[in-house]
């Protein structure tokens, strides 16, 4: 008697049985699930609408090019929608939950930045309340700054901004207080880098300058799931203002420098879930893989079973069940998301500086110079500089930047 | 196995794959949140450890309470009148400074009932300069405008905040004292004090830590 032969089960596209070729479409289509509800969006001043998650970092981004083309109050503006955000504690959110989880990235939450960046949201602010003839403010905002940068891994690069505790204890002495405190950590946090100078009362002029690009995001490791900071040395090693055709020089040192502030943190808790995001994501897809490789030999089993007449049926069950094993295992892997956040506030600078002077009121003009490693001055940086001096017992705030915008 | 069903099992998980995708299901708020009208002593579900509305309207209401007690005003023949000073802040959180004072003498104001009188010093240059129009004729005057009838402090009621902060692992704290005083403008002694302090303490999500 012949032995009977099933017919065998449909087939689909190349050959594949029909089974096999669902679960294929299935795992195909998936991707296409990737999309989400419409993001809330935020209407950010000079900008199309931006995802209400990136508010902080468009705000940002938008205030430092506002401050160093001189839109000092549309600065203040974006700081102020800025730092309404950076102050508060985020408890609860739905975003930062999902931004937790296996199946979303970092990206989708909230956007803060890292601690460098939301200590230069403060120093901004700060500078423009200082201008503002708000001493007490800006004090209030180089404090928020140096708080931001509490609770690195290692403790001596924790609130460690040299300029900031030099500005708290400067605004200190300018409101009749004791700035020899803050002045006396700042000079043990610049250790024998630099002298800083004593606060001179009668300073009138408060020169804030900043120079070279700051630190860059990017993401390392198999998955992306490791923040790290790229630095990219400025040629631009300090600073100098000349004015009154030589007669004058102020110095303007490098007092901090954010890709030393960035590289110096330590690791986050945010890493950790990365972390194991990324073992999870491994582990799926290696599963899968041993899944697959079962699935195809089983495949081939029932494939010769029914080539030599006998009931493949048992082995084609184990084919589709570890293929759909194997499917979900990869489905599961390719949507577990480690990918560390490198939105980044990118026209920040490398190097802030600062120096107190007393200049008559009035005009003056000079010339801003960059003075490379060996103190040679970077001719084609140099630029000219046309400063106003106010009358009267408010100080003149200056901010130079080497950056365009 | 029967053959339909081990062919459509496959088509059947497929088809629930798929079809989970097609949906917002588990996005909290899609929408977003309606607007919540809310009394200014509530707090909000936006918060910080800072300085925040709840606590400005809290330390104004008590420091209006406690200054309209003292007898210099609630006992003085005439209305003193009083001046405000700008608020220092000393905390690390920056703050509108005026919002304290303004609020502060629209509660005296309110609860008062003339028992005292505040004078604006920030109008002084608007005043001087119609003092000038009316003394050059250049508008008219329904009193003499050469008597001198701006009025000179009594007091002077000012403010200052002063912060403690503290960030570890554990958390943040912020510790705020707000402290007021009224000083008799004759003799600088100060002839009321009191302060409010507000302490706070939260843990940020993992997320942003």
């Amino acid at each position: 008697m012949r032995p009977t032969v099933r017919p065998r089960a449909a087939r689909g596209v190349a050959g594949l049985s029909l089974p096999l070729f669902a679960l294929l479409t299935a795992a195909a289509g998936l991707p296409g699930c990737a999309t989400a509800p419409d993001e809330p969006r935020a209407a950010v001043r000079g900008e199309a609408g931006v995802p209400e998650r990136d508010r902080v970092l468009h705000a940002c981004r938008a205030a430092a090019t506002a401050l160093r083309t001189g839109d000092y109050p549309g600065a203040k503006a974006r700081l102020d929608d800025a730092l309404a955000r950076l102050g508060g504690l985020i408890l609860d959110d739905a975003a930062a939950a999902r931004a937790r989880s296996l199946f979303a990235a970092e990206d989708t939450k909230v956007f803060l930045g890292e601690p460098y960046e939301r200590v230069m949201a403060y120093y901004y602010r700060g500078i423009l309340y200082w201008r503002d003839g708000e001493p007490d403010n800006a004090r209030a905002c180089f404090r928020s700054g140096q708080f931001n940068d509490a609770g690195a891994q290692d403790e001596r690069f924790s609130s460690d901004y040299v300029l900031l505790e030099y500005l708290e204890g400067l605004a200190t002495a300018k409101l009749q207080g004791d700035g020899t405190d803050a002045l006396a950590r700042a000079r043990a946090l610049a250790g024998e880098r630099f002298r800083l100078p004593d606060y001179s009362p009668g300073a009138n002029v408060l020169i804030f300058a900043e120079y070279g690009y700051g630190p860059r995001k990017v993401a390392a490791g198999r998955y992306g799931e490791q923040l790290r900071f790229q630095v990219q040395d400025s040629p631009s090693r300090s600073a100098r203002l000349v004015l009154h055709e030589g007669r004058t020089v102020v110095p303007l040192p490098a007092y901090d420098d954010l890709g030393f502030q960035a590289t110096t943190r330590g690791g986050r808790v945010m890493d950790h879930i990365l972390g194991r995001k990324a073992v999870f994501k491994a582990a799926t897809d290696a599963a899968a893989d041993v899944a697959l490789a079962g699935s195809v030999i089983a495949a081939d089993q029932a494939h010769r079973r029914e080539q030599r007449g006998k009931d493949g049926g048992g082995s084609e069950a184990a084919a589709v069940g570890l293929g759909v094993l194997g499917v979900l295992g990869k489905v599961v892997s390719s949507a577990t998301r480690p990918e560390a956040d490198i939105r980044q506030w990118d026209n920040l600078p490398q190097r802030l500086s600062f120096a107190a002077v007393r200049l008559p009121p009035g005009e003056h003009a000079g010339r801003l110079e960059f003075l490379d490693r060996e103190g040679r001055v970077l001719a084609a940086r140099t630029r000219p500089v046309f400063l106003r001096v106010a009358p009267g017992d408010r100080d003149t705030v200056l901010f130079f930047s080497e950056l365009p915008r | 196995m029967p053959l339909p069903l081990r062919s459509g099992l496959p088509l059947l998980l497929a088809a629930a794959l798929l079809g989970g995708c097609a949906t917002s299901e588990g996005v909290r708020n899609p929408s977003g949140v309606p607007v919540t009208e809310m009394r200014p002593d509530e707090r909000g579900f936006v918060a910080g450890t800072g300085i925040e509305a709840q606590d400005m309207v809290a330390v104004t209401d008590r420091m209006a309470r406690s200054i309209l007690g003292i007898p210099q005003i609630s006992r003085a023949a005439t209305p003193p009148s009083v001046v405000l000073e700008p608020v220092v802040n000393n905390t690390r959180f920056p703050v509108n400074k005026d919002i304290f004072l303004t609020r502060l003498r629209t509660q005296l104001n309110s609860k008062a009932a003339g028992q005292v009188s505040f004078l604006d010093r920030d109008l002084m240059r608007t005043l001087q300069r119609e003092r000038e129009l009316k003394r050059s004729g250049q508008v008219t005057a329904s009193a003499d405008p050469n008597v001198v009838e701006f009025g000179g402090a009594d007091y002077f009621l000012t403010g200052k905040l002063d912060g403690m902060s503290t960030r570890t692992a554990a958390g943040t704290s912020d510790y705020v004292l707000y402290s007021f005083r009224l000083t008799d403008a004759r003799t600088s002694r100060i002839v009321w004090e009191d302060s409010a302090e507000i302490k706070k303490q939260g843990l940020e999500d993992a997320a942003y830590r």
